[in-house]
């Protein structure tokens, strides 16, 4: 079994699942990040999957599957190049998200049927979910691709870019790192870069979300001042 | 808990106690008790459904919600009385006083409801089931739900003997908690999320554990249903009678269902003492053996001129067995093999009929793999073992050290398994295995694996790591040995040398449920009941009074062992042979066993079932199964397990009555007509103060070292296997553990069969093919389970633990 496993984790993933179980006081701790990671290679958590975190933590495939059945983010079908994510969230839904979604699961669909929640375009391409609030309200409604934000969209500009990504471009997100694919995302989200470190540097934060904050500013305004935090010490590690 | 019966009175509150209000009465607690703990001795009910006295709480079903005020300040919201623990001050509204408290219950049993089937009718919970009674309780008279239920195609095999209907289940994560934290096999888990939560086991691995039909005792629904008893009756149609386990040496307590004379299930009983609420498997399912197509009802004799067994009459059949058993006795002697699965009653009856009716010390109960060594320590070391004084399951728990020597303890001793991890999850104690390779008990006990040889166990002893010899020496350490020690040279002696030199206690815990009460019984050859050395005159002299022989009746030269007594038969000294339930698979050597019941010996065999004994006999006389008599078991602490007839006016008679009619047959009285009796019949000899058998004295064995050509043989049974008391029951066998042989990678590579998928392991005899699995066996050394396969390691191979066998690449395909 463990052989068959190699085939599909190589000595690289295997490395980095090590690497990720360093970073906790607890290995259990590193089965997010490993699902993550899983999701890098296979753009799924597939059972081989299932099976790789559970030898790499020893952990029981029933424990990982209920970790990885209970998050959204983990997908149990293989996703295409790029994952769509629209909100229809109440804000967005009302502002536009609804009819961002219908028209996209139109024109995603194949044979005069709309593409489901969570289904992928026949040319692979694009995997298409409805979430919840991307916690980006006040720039609804908004979608994500990879995790990527797009704001203020309307049925229009979504259909665009989504016609982009099919055709093999990646257009600039509104903010934050430029677009790459879905299994290049999931590495990051584990907390691989690969010398894209320059992604997650930020700023990324939009003008209307900061909005407060630059009238506090410029009119001197601050918080009371919080009592010096003493940290908890880290836990020692277990086995 | 004192109970103020007037609010003025000061209640002195004692050390490490807090003193709070519930429902208007003050009480006094324990720090850290739970409050639905403390309502409870008070008489509060609390309803609840995850809450599990022995589970942590989890506080999952939020139906224990009650009204708190801490300090004079009321909690904002009704709080999870599982969860939350008392405090000095605390101010404590149960649903009997407070209007909150019982509309949040009432809300949470409505929601609880929501997407519940209500099936009440067609479901086997019906009539114990805590939602059903709960809901009456402290639910509303009807719902406000009108949407259409959540439903689930149902039911779900989570293994082979436990069906899950999700709809039922009110997610109280009981199952899940008991898998992981009790018996340490998380298979079920909670899956998905939202109205989807469900419980499930992963994709590729079914619910696989010796203890999972806890889970469908403990599900406060009828989520969780045994296939074996699902759909077969409603609960209050049962009888429901205290029993006793027979499958192993542990003694748990159980109840058995039944009705119209059928057993429809049985479950565990509560003993904190020794199972607490659990039982494994093979004690909840493996019943129907009894039940069996080839169960004996009648009598047989062998006809004399068609030479085949035919049905008798009890008259005819004990004539005959009487008649053959005198002339045998004059024509060299008849041994006696009683078994090992007898109750103290029955194995007194043997041992009786033995000394009285047949005049000889020719017994042993050992039908397995013994040694001469094992039988002094039996004598010096087990005999007379009780709980006050020996090793406990409570002092398992309890220990700081345990350390076992050549007993796999949940494929043979699942109840001590259980206190093994117990003890390390509460009390941090440190279990040491010293066995072949990190089985899932050494895993699940935290413990640490000292490897060693088959064989080698002995000489290890006196080179135990010194962490190990330093915790042994500790107060309570404790050292137990398995069955399998009697295929070690020397390891009994230098085991009680170790106790002796370190202060821990030592304690033996054998496989079968019978073992304690035929050494307590005499079923041995060198020893009377009560452990009285038959060579000693004047313990002699005791029995003889209490037994009303004339002084010098008894024989006084110790008798023989079961190689003895059938390598006698098979050389023609012994003329007769009086058997109790032995299968001759199991013995040590079933080939000379064969041989010697064909030799023209006259048998006579008392037995459930057919058997390759019965076949061979010259009388069979069918005995009572364990539900239609009553008896006492001993257990390994040396607990009297006494359980009275579950299924009555069967009119099967126990293996006493059968021996105390045919002693009088034979003109001698055993006065064991019922098992109250022989109980009182032994009881007459009163305990044993004098000498006893001296302790052995053997040095470790020189074990057998692989070599080139051979490897060494590690074995024991797994605990669902072929043994033909789990007969009848496939929801059972499935979920056994398959049977591999383990074997280290260099050692398969040194023996060429690395790339291998099926190896054969042989001897001489014989050989067995399995699939291979690699494991950290010391180099040299391959595993068997003994008795999983078709071919079996004693019968096929005519090998035991230590031996020396072949490894091969397998010559067909086949596994056998
Ligand atoms: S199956 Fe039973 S024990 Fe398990 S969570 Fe559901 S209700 Fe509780
Ligand atoms: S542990 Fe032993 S006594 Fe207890 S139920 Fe299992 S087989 Fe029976
Ligand atoms: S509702 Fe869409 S981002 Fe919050
Ligand atoms: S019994 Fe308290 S939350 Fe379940």
């Amino acid at each position: 079994m463990t052989e068959m496993l190699n085939d599909v984790f190589g000595q690289d993933t295997r490395t980095k699942a090590q690497q990720l179980i360093a970073r906790y006081p607890q290995s259990r701790s590193a089965l997010l990040p490993m699902l993550h990671l899983v999701q890098s290679v296979e753009g799924f958590v597939s059972q081989d999957g299932i099976r790789f975190c559970a030898e790499q933590l020893e952990l029981t495939t029933a424990e990982v599957s209920a970790v990885a059945t209970f998050y959204t983010m983990y997908k149990r079908k293989p996703c295409g190049e790029h994952l769509v994510s629209v909100c229809t969230n109440t804000l967005c839904a009302a502002l536009g998200g609804d009819a961002i979604y219908a028209r996209l699961k139109e024109e995603l669909g194949s044979d005069g049927k709309p593409l489901g929640h969570e289904q992928t375009s026949e040319d692979g391409k694009v995997t298409l979910e409805h979430a919840e609030c991307l916690a980006a309200c006040d720039l609804g409604p908004v979608l994500q691709v990879n995790y990527e934000y797009f704001d203020n969209q309307d049925p229009d500009t979504a259909s665009d870019l989504v016609a982009k990504l099919r055709a093999g471009e990646r257009p600039a997100p509104t903010r934050g790192a430029p677009l790459t694919d879905f299994k290049q995302a999931e590495l990051q989200l584990a907390g691989f870069f690969e010398g894209r470190d320059l992604d997650v540097a930020g700023p990324s934060a939009a003008k209307e979300t900061l909005r407060g904050n630059t009238v506090a500013q410029d009119r001197g305004w601050s918080a009371p001042v919080m009592p010096d935090g003493v940290l908890p010490p880290v836990p020692e590690k277990k086995k | 808990m004192t109970l103020a019966a007037d609010k003025n009175t000061d209640i002195v509150v004692p050390d490490g106690h807090v003193k709070l209000t519930i429902d208007g009465a003050e009480v006094v607690a324990p720090k850290g008790e739970l409050l639905i703990r403390t309502a409870e001795r008070l008489g509060t009910v609390i309803p609840r459904f995850c809450d599990h006295p022995l589970l942590e709480p989890a506080g999952a079903c939020r139906q224990c919600l009650v009204e708190v005020e801490m300090g004079g300040r009321p909690m904002p919201k009704p709080q999870a009385s599982c969860t939350l623990t008392v405090a000095d001050g605390m101010v404590v509204k149960t649903q009997l006083t407070s209007p909150v408290a019982d509309k949040a219950q009432a809300g949470v049993m409505e929601l609880l409801l929501i997407n519940h089937p209500l099936d009440c009718p067609i479901c086997d919970k019906g009539g114990e089931c805590p939602l059903q009674n709960q809901a009456l309780k402290h639910g509303r008279t009807d719902s406000r739900f009108t949407e259409t239920k959540r439903t689930f195609p149902k039911p779900i095999a989570v293994s082979s003997q436990v069906l899950l209907d999700r709809e039922r289940c009110v997610l109280c994560q009981r199952c899940t908690r008991f898998s992981e934290q009790i018996a340490g096999d998380p298979f079920i888990e909670l899956l998905e999320r939202g109205s989807q939560q469900q419980i499930g086991t992963a994709q590729d691995q079914p619910f696989q554990s010796y203890f999972s039909g806890n889970t469908i005792q403990i599900c406060p629904v009828g989520a969780l249903t045994s296939a074996a008893y699902r759909f077969r009756s409603r609960p209050f149609d049962l009888v429901s009678t205290p029993s006793v386990c027979e499958h192993c040496a542990g003694g748990c307590a159980t109840r058995t269902d039944w009705r119209r004379g059928k057993i429809t299930r049985r479950l565990a009983a509560e003993d904190p003492q020794v199972n607490e609420e659990w039982i494994c498997d093979k004690g909840r399912f493996a019943f129907t053996y009894t039940t069996e197509p080839d169960r004996l009802l009648r009598p047989r004799v062998r006809d004399a001129k068609t030479g085949e067994l035919r049905d008798a009459s009890w008259t005819e059949a004990l004539r005959v067995a009487a008649e053959g058993l005198t002339k045998a006795k004059e024509a060299g002697g008849v041994g006696v093999l009683p078994g090992g699965r007898l109750t103290v009653e029955d194995a007194y009856a043997y041992s009786k009929f033995a000394r009285v009716a047949l005049g000889t010390n020719d017994i042993d109960y050992r039908n397995r793999p013994s040694s001469a060594e094992e039988l002094a320590f039996l004598g010096s070391t087990v005999s007379g073992t009780n709980p006050e004084h020996g090793v406990t399951y409570g002092d398992i728990e309890k220990a700081p050290a345990v350390l076992l020597i050549a007993l796999e303890p949940e494929e043979e001793a699942p109840g001590v398994f259980l206190r093994l991890r117990k003890g390390n999850r509460k009390h941090g104690n440190r279990v040491f295995h010293m066995g072949q390779w990190t089985t899932p008990a050494v895993v699940k006990t935290n413990g640490t694996l000292i490897p060693c040889l088959p064989g080698e166990e002995a000489d290890m002893l006196g080179r135990l790591p010194s962490e190990v010899d330093e915790l042994l020496r500790r107060p309570d350490a404790v050292i137990l040995l398995g069955e399998r020690a009697a295929e070690i040279t020397g390891l009994f002696s230098t085991a009680r040398e170790l106790a002796a030199q370190t202060g821990a206690k030592l304690a033996w815990i054998p496989r079968r449920a019978g073992e304690l009460a035929a050494i307590e019984a005499g079923a041995l050859p060198t020893m009377l009941p009560g452990g009285r050395p038959v060579t000693d005159s004047v313990a002699r002299a005791e029995v003889e009074l209490a037994w009303g022989l004339e002084t010098g009746t008894l024989p006084t030269a110790e008798g023989r062992d079961l190689a003895g007594i059938l390598g006698a038969v098979a050389n023609g000294r012994l003329a007769g042979l009086v058997i109790g339930s032995v299968d001759v698979h199991d013995l040590p050597n079933p080939e000379l066993a064969e041989r010697a019941l064909d030799s023209g010996v006259f048998v006579v065999s008392l037995d459930l079932r057919e058997s390759s004994v019965t076949r061979r006999a010259d009388v069979v006389l069918p005995v009572a199964a364990i539900s239609e008599k009553a008896g006492t078991y001993i257990n390994w602490e040396g607990r009297r397990r006494p359980f009275p007839v579950v299924i009555t006016g069967t009119n099967r008679l126990p293996d006493c009555r059968v021996l105390d009619t045919l002693a009088v047959e034979m003109d001698a009285d055993l006065f064991t007509q019922t098992p109250a009796a022989a109980m009182a019949d032994l009881g007459r000899l009163g305990h044993h103060t004098g000498n006893r058998i001296p302790a052995p004295s053997v040095d470790a064995g020189r074990p057998n070292r692989p070599g080139q050509r051979h490897a060494v043989l590690a074995t024991w049974h797994q605990l669902i296997d072929h043994g033909s008391m789990q007969d009848g029951e496939p929801h059972l066998a499935g979920t056994a553990r398959p049977a591999v042989a383990r074997l280290s990678v260099d050692t398969a590579k040194a023996f060429g069969v690395a790339d291998a998928a099926l190896i054969t392991v042989g001897t001489d005899r014989g050989s067995v093919t399995l699939l291979a699995e690699f494991a950290d066996l010391p180099e040299g050394v391959v595993w068997l389970p003994s008795n999983s396969t078709p071919a079996t390691v004693r019968t096929s191979l005519g090998a035991g633990h230590g031996a020396l066998v072949t490894v091969t690449t397998a010559a067909n395909g086949a596994a056998s």
